[in-house]
């Protein structure tokens, strides 16, 4: 029961802890423009970086948005992670195999606990017995294998770059070793303990076990699963929390390029919290002297 | 030291000078043989001794001189550690989010070197990688501001020893950065290392009192003082202004006037003052072109009012909002109903996009560039072009403030099209172009061996893209090339390198604005505008 309920609380830190992540940098004050080029939703003008901004009197005119140019830049960066795949694609097969193979296990999670459900309502997940059964099995069978190889092969990837190119070696703290050794530590273990059943059965009954706090586990699977914890835990906690990151530079940072105009949103944020506000507890002498009326809001 | 075994945490570690700057990339023909260029000079013992010629050599801040004593020695030390706490404080709000993002994230992946142009310039330099200067900084906050022993910090990467040289050091190394941002736009985790130089900046001027004084001293506080950061005070530019009508009309053969003060006008347009004092061509051909489609425009000679430059976005946001909320007011006080930026990009940036966020409502006035409003005076016919007059080849200089961090692209292209049949593109350009190399303050610093750094370093790789956009005709200096760089210091960056590889005695390469340009094809104009024709 004690390791159900640690493997539930894991997940559950894992959301909550990231999920506050996320709300600590939108809380964080309004930041000045610092829009990069091209925007995706300039609508007609992305490809070619072009803005708003290229009208005369763009002030006066309706803007012209894209949220669906927006948004198919965004799938390429989360599906593919194009920025890496255009500027450096040596390194994009590896990281690329070990995100891709995240994002088959996060499915294959998601099937176990679909087949958890169905073997605990009685219809047991199978090849043969029908077409949602297969279904299942199929897709477990096929994502777990996927997802377990790439993910881990392109954790071992990551990590033997990072010791033998000469510069990115040089940049490389022991703690972000430490971070490429802990996943391939949960993922190592993972194969251990599921590569003898490429079925996946075994992984469904242990499923069924944590979802009704009734999991019995041999020490293989304690220790994956510990592992598999501490991961899910310190995962948010650390740069390896990029997810959350990753959509605030883009999103409120690079493609930010909202104008201040009269009645605008941000013009209503701007009036509760000035952007900017150069402290007076700054040192230097010019600093002390009294800005001009206005120029402190 | 071989710059190859630099790591980050070896930035105090003792040396008269940590690299030579000795394996430069090579340049394109014709530039490609031995003798082509001026080597480095010798750096005089007497600025070794004065100030930090210990990174590479190069003295960007000439305010910051060694210490004297070990108390100033500690002191200055402690000044850049508050300052470093600072920047992550509500002190540092404007920045605050992007700043902690680009912190925390960095995968050190690496993507971003090979879009730096002063780290493929000086032949891949390893002090000039843009994550080698942001980890030094992240170091630097780690073994200060972490608690735990020696295990502990070497564990989470703090293995610096943070002494008067690692900070002096760091503090040039911020200005070996153009901020031109183009390392941001290759990042898969969108983040941006030139932000780290900007902040850098930042603590040394706004918590350290030391900043270029190109940039400070004879920039800023000269602007807030005398109106511009030329020092030209309000008769002076009258003067000008006087002389210019004058100019104009010795080169066109006919009298334009140049509104002054205009109350209610259209358009308040404000040029970068250096072009004034540098290339009075621009601000003239500006008016003809104004006067010939009949715009509704004034200059301004009010305090402030005339000079759109705004130094502080390259180092101190105090003095930046200081320059722009006076900037907002002069037109204010001339009831304009929209101000127009001539051809400079940083002030493109400092007016349109970083002070878009300083004021709302009725203190605001709308800002637009030029270019803009140029094409549609094109488009509606109240300008009339013989594209034959600009009959030589011609490439573009895309300022990465105007393009890449303002989405302007298109105009500058169709003005040149309608006006240029030899324009050809350089390779990259639009949002993927190169520094001038002179941006952030770089066209204006130079003393006391700055400027061999801007010549040879971060300016190498526009000059080599210029070398490549006329690869067809460099070789027949009978034939005029123009490089066209709607912006002053891009300009002033571009006159150094020709004038420092003797390009234009040799081979003939000329620079100027985009508006002479257009000038020089009028179809009411009989004299070629451009002096080398």
């Amino acid at each position: 029961m004690l390791l159900s309920i640690s493997v539930i609380a894991a997940v559950l830190l894992f959301i909550g802890l990231s999920v506050n992540k996320a709300y600590q940098y939108a809380k964080m004050p309004l930041h000045g423009r610092m829009e990069l080029y091209p925007v995706p939703s300039e609508k007609g003008r992305h490809k070619y970086g072009g803005s708003y901004m290229e009208e005369p009197e763009w002030w006066s005119k309706p803007r012209q948005v894209s949220k669906a140019s927006e948004l198919v830049d965004m799938m390429k960066e989360m599906l593919f992670i194009k920025k890496l795949f255009d500027n450096q694609k040596s390194l994009w097969w590896i990281s690329y195999a070990f995100h891709l193979g995240i994002y088959f296990l996060m499915a294959w999670i998601i099937l176990l606990i679909a087949g958890a459900l169905t073997d605990l309502a009685g219809a047991a997940v199978s090849d043969h017995a029908s077409l949602w059964t297969a279904f299942l099995y199929y897709l477990t069978v096929f994502t777990g294998i996927t997802g377990w190889a790439i993910t881990t092969a392109g954790a071992a990837l990551l990590l033997i770059r990072r010791v033998f190119d000469a510069v990115l070696k040089k940049y490389t703290t022991p703690l972000e070793y430490f971070n490429l050794l802990l996943l391939l530590a949960a993922l190592t273990s993972g194969i251990a303990v599921w590569g003898t059943d490429l079925t996946f059965d075994h992984a469904r009954q242990v499923t069924a076990g944590i979802m009704t706090l009734s999991a019995a586990a041999d020490t293989a699977l304690v220790i994956h699963l510990i592992l598999l914890d501490v991961t899910l835990v310190y995962i948010p906690l650390s740069k390896m929390s990029h997810y959350v990151g990753k959509y605030f530079s883009f999103h409120k940072v690079l493609w930010e390029n909202e104008p201040n105009i009269s009645g605008s949103q941000i013009e209503k944020k701007l009036k509760n919290a000035p952007v900017n506000q150069v402290s007076a507890a700054w040192s230097a002498p010019h600093m002390q002297v009294p800005p001009a009326a206005g120029t402190e809001s | 030291m071989n710059h190859m075994d630099l790591k980050p945490g070896d930035l105090g570690k003792p040396a008269e000078q940590l690299v030579n700057l000795h394996d430069l990339m090579p340049l394109s023909f014709p530039y490609n043989k031995m003798g082509m260029e001026p080597d480095f000079p010798e750096v005089k013992p007497e600025w070794r001794k004065k100030y930090c010629t210990s990174l590479d050599g190069c003295v960007a801040i000439d305010t910051l001189t060694r210490p004297q004593n070990e108390r100033e020695e500690t002191e200055f030390i402690r000044k850049f550690l508050n300052g470093l706490e600072k920047i992550f404080s509500a002190a540092n709000s404007g920045v605050l989010q992007p700043l902690q993002l680009s912190f925390e994230y960095c995968a050190k992946c690496n993507t971003c070197s090979d879009a730096c142009h002063v780290f493929k310039a000086s032949g891949e330099n390893e002090i000039y990688r843009p994550i080698f200067r942001s980890e030094v900084l992240r170091k630097i906050y780690y073994q200060h501001f972490t608690a735990g022993g020696k295990i502990k910090k070497k564990f989470i990467g703090a293995d610096i020893d943070i002494n008067w040289e690692t900070i002096a050091r760091l503090g040039e190394l911020s200005y070996r950065c153009n901020l031109c941002r183009r390392c941001a736009q290759t990042c898969p985790l969108g983040l941006d290392n030139s932000l780290f130089a900007k902040e850098i900046r930042k603590i040394f001027s706004q918590e350290m009192g030391i900043a270029p004084t190109a940039l400070h001293e004879k920039g800023t506080m000269r602007q807030l003082k005398t109106g511009s950061s030329t020092g030209i005070g309000k008769a002076a530019f009258l003067d000008m202004v006087e002389f210019l009508e004058e100019d104009i009309e010795d080169r066109i053969g006919r009298k334009v006037m140049i509104p002054i003060d205009k109350q209610g006008a259209d358009i308040l347009l404000i040029h970068n003052a250096g072009e004034f004092v540098a290339w009075p061509e621009n601000p003239a051909a500006f008016a003809i072109l104004f006067e010939e489609a009949g715009v509704d425009w004034t200059l301004s000679s009010e305090t402030m009012g005339y000079d759109s430059v705004n130094y502080g976005i390259w180092y101190d946001d105090a003095q930046a909002k200081k320059v722009a909320w006076q900037q907002m007011q002069a037109a204010r006080e001339l009831g304009v109903r929209r101000i127009v930026i001539g051809e400079c990009g940083h002030a493109h940036k400092a007016s349109g996009v970083v002070a878009d966020r300083y004021t709302y409502g009725e203190d605001k006035i709308p800002v637009e560039s030029w270019l803009p409003i140029m094409l549609e005076l094109i488009k509606t016919k109240r300008l009339r072009f013989d594209p034959g007059k600009n009959d030589f080849p011609v490439t573009l200089h895309d300022p990465c403030n105007m393009v890449r961090q303002m989405g302007i692209v298109k105009p500058q292209r169709e003005i040149l099209q309608a006006i240029a049949p030899g324009f050809r593109e350089m390779t990259p350009h639009g949002v993927d172009n190169y520094c001038c190399g002179g941006g952030s303050g770089f066209a204006i610093m130079s003393s006391p061996n700055f400027g061999q750094f801007r010549d040879k370093v971060s300016a190498r790789m526009k000059f080599d893209q210029i070398l490549r956009a006329f690869s067809d005709t460099i070789i027949d200096d009978t034939i005029p090339k123009y490089v066209c760089a709607p912006c002053s210091n891009c300009k002033g960056s571009i006159r150094e390198i020709l004038s420092y590889y003797q390009a234009t005695e040799k081979f003939n390469v000329r620079y100027g604005g985009l508006a002479e340009l257009m000038v020089n094809a009028l179809v009411s104009i009989d004299k070629p505008y451009l002096e080398f024709l």
